[in-house]
């Protein structure tokens, strides 16, 4: 799926004194199977932004395609199968019984028979690295675990596209590692996927492009080298590292993720 | 004179209602007044549990908790004046109009006299740097902003201790910096408890608590910590990016804290190398 958004704006509380520009003329896609990073400070408009993606939020004015289509003349529920978001702390929305039953929600809503929502569960939950916890109380998982689930149960709709919204946050670093291999997994799979997060050094490791945003316009967009390379305040420590080297006249190019990094740096060390 | 014992735990054991394992089990540790303690461990590792436990909104199945010399479960209001504690959320704090007022609610609370409150919020505005800022909606304030609000609204109770429960978990890189800045300064002044994910947080903590699966499994100066791969692995841990490529290129003893400082050790061993050819 290709996904275009075309100068969105949008204004929360218009017409009142606390009217704010949250959006002030967004362009942007997401081509198929790729990830994008979208970074950006507290208050820049991410979470406003990715909320346009499915329309869960209307624009003031501009325009979201999908596959070129105009996403405002497709269905709400399709547009939201199609593109699942998974929204910050998306835990706090878990509420069955049991793991699997959770899951096992979206998919019945979508009028599967019972054997297609037990196969797209048992997928999703294995995809999620969550399958053995499937017959537990979400509610007695921990906050990785949980975080898990929640995703499982976005993915058992089948999107074509996952938005994930700060899926990071919280969580301890062995469940960080295991969050951005799902994405890396998804993207095998043809998946678009959309990373928001204020951790830059996660989003360098899977990212295929990087939009910077800033008070609700796109400041950067771009390979990672091009965009961080240029915006320092932005970058991971592989890129502050490589620019402090540089400054001292050891130019070895522009290496972002961490292993390509530390071959660079190795191969000068070593000589 | 202030206890020399600010925090001490003997055999602390909580299961949650319905929980199969312990969520915390027999944990033992002081922390002296004055100390900067960090815990770190993973997700479900029982951080969170002890926080509760050490404030009294859980009470300890078995074993003790005391909060320079009071029991929390029977002297919940000693400990509560002693302690204040900062969470992840800076949104979940704030409640009043104003900066002034979100920070002078707690002393309202209190029946604190007017002209006292005037000053204790005045010095707690200015100890998290945000002068100026005190007819300001909340609001409107970036995140690393609010979070210093929150702060300053547990410095106006003159707490001995403070709690920091991953208070930078949903800050970007300069909101992180902006609070970090604020605790650091408090050291010495107070004793504070740092639950976090990141190690680069805990570089300066005098000692660094490990817990995993509801048991504290070391208790060790941050240096020690950084510089045993074991340890972190089997807890889930994850060095910061910066010591992880000066540990991949042999330059862990650089203890680099900027890129700066790592970029300056590469080139003195590149340089070495090249001397020694």
């Amino acid at each position: 799926m290709r996904l275009e958004l075309r100068n969105i704006r949008h204004v929360y509380s218009p017409g009142t004194p606390f009217e704010v520009e949250a959006l002030r003329g967004v362009s942007l896609s997401v081509e198929p199977g790729e990830v994008l990073g979208i970074l950006g400070g507290t208050g820049s408009g991410k979470s406003t932004l990715v909320q346009h993606m499915n329309l869960l939020l209307e624009p003031a004015s501009g325009d979201v395609l999908v596959d070129g289509v105009d996403a405002a003349t497709l269905k709400r529920s399709e547009l939201r199968r199609r593109i699942g978001l998974v929204f910050q702390f998306p835990e706090a929305a878990l509420f069955a019984p049991t793991v699997a039953e959770d899951v096992a929600f979206a998919p019945r809503r979508l009028g599967l028979n019972e054997g297609e929502i037990e196969d797209r569960v048992r997928e999703s939950l294995v995809l999620a690295g969550a399958d053995h916890l499937k017959d537990r109380s979400p509610f007695a998982l921990s906050g990785g675990e949980q975080r898990r689930v929640a995703i499982a149960g976005v993915l058992a709709m089948g999107p074509e596209m996952l938005v994930l919204d700060e899926p990071t946050s919280g969580l301890d670093p062995a469940s960080r590692q295991g969050l951005l291999r799902l994405i890396q997994t998804l993207q095998d799979t043809g998946t678009s996927v959309v990373l928001v997060s204020h951790n830059t050094d996660e989003i360098a490791e899977v990212a295929d492009r990087i939009c910077i945003l800033e008070g609700g316009e796109v400041r950067a967009i771009g390979s990672p080298a091009e965009v961080f390379y240029t915006h320092p305040e932005f970058a991971p420590a592989t890129v502050l590292t490589v620019t402090a080297l540089d400054e001292i006249g050891w130019d070895i190019g522009q290496p972002v993720r961490f292993g390509e990094t530390l071959r660079a740096l190795g191969d000068l060390v070593e000589g | 004179m202030p206890d020399p014992v600010s925090i001490s735990c003997e055999g602390l054991t909580y299961s949650y209602p319905g929980g199969t394992e312990p969520a915390l089990s027999s944990v033992s540790f002081e922390v002296r007044t004055g100390e900067y303690v960090g815990v770190v461990g993973p997700n479900g590792g029982g951080k969170s549990t002890l926080l509760r436990l050490l404030n009294g909104l859980l009470a300890a199945d078995s074993g003790t908790v005391r909060i320079a010399g009071h029991d929390p479960a029977t002297e919940p209001f000693e400990v509560r004046r002693r302690v204040g504690m900062l969470f992840q959320n800076p949104e979940n704090g704030l409640v009043a109009p104003f900066v002034e007022d979100d920070v002078a609610f707690g002393l309202e609370n209190l029946g604190v006299p007017r002209e006292e409150m005037r000053v204790r919020v005045r010095e707690a505005i200015r100890s998290v740097g945000l002068v100026g800022y005190e007819r300001r909606e909340p609001h409107t304030l970036s995140g690393g902003e609010k979070q210093r609000v929150a702060l300053a609204g547990l410095l106006a109770l003159e707490p001995e201790i403070l709690l920091l429960d991953e208070p930078t978990s949903m800050l970007d890189a300069a909101g992180r910096r902006e609070v970090l800045d604020r605790t650091q300064g408090l050291r010495g002044g107070k004793t504070i408890l740092h639950v976090t994910h990141h190690l680069e947080e805990l570089l300066d903590a005098d000692r660094v608590l490990v817990m995993n699966g509801g048991g504290l499994v070391a208790d060790v100066p941050p240096g020690d910590l950084v510089s045993d791969p074991d340890l972190l692995e089997k807890n889930h841990l994850a060095l910061p990016p910066l010591l992880r490529l000066a540990a991949g290129l042999g330059l862990e003893a650089a203890r680099p804290r900027t890129p700066e400082d790592l970029a300056r050790a590469i080139r003195e061993k590149a340089r070495g190398r090249a001397g020694t050819r």
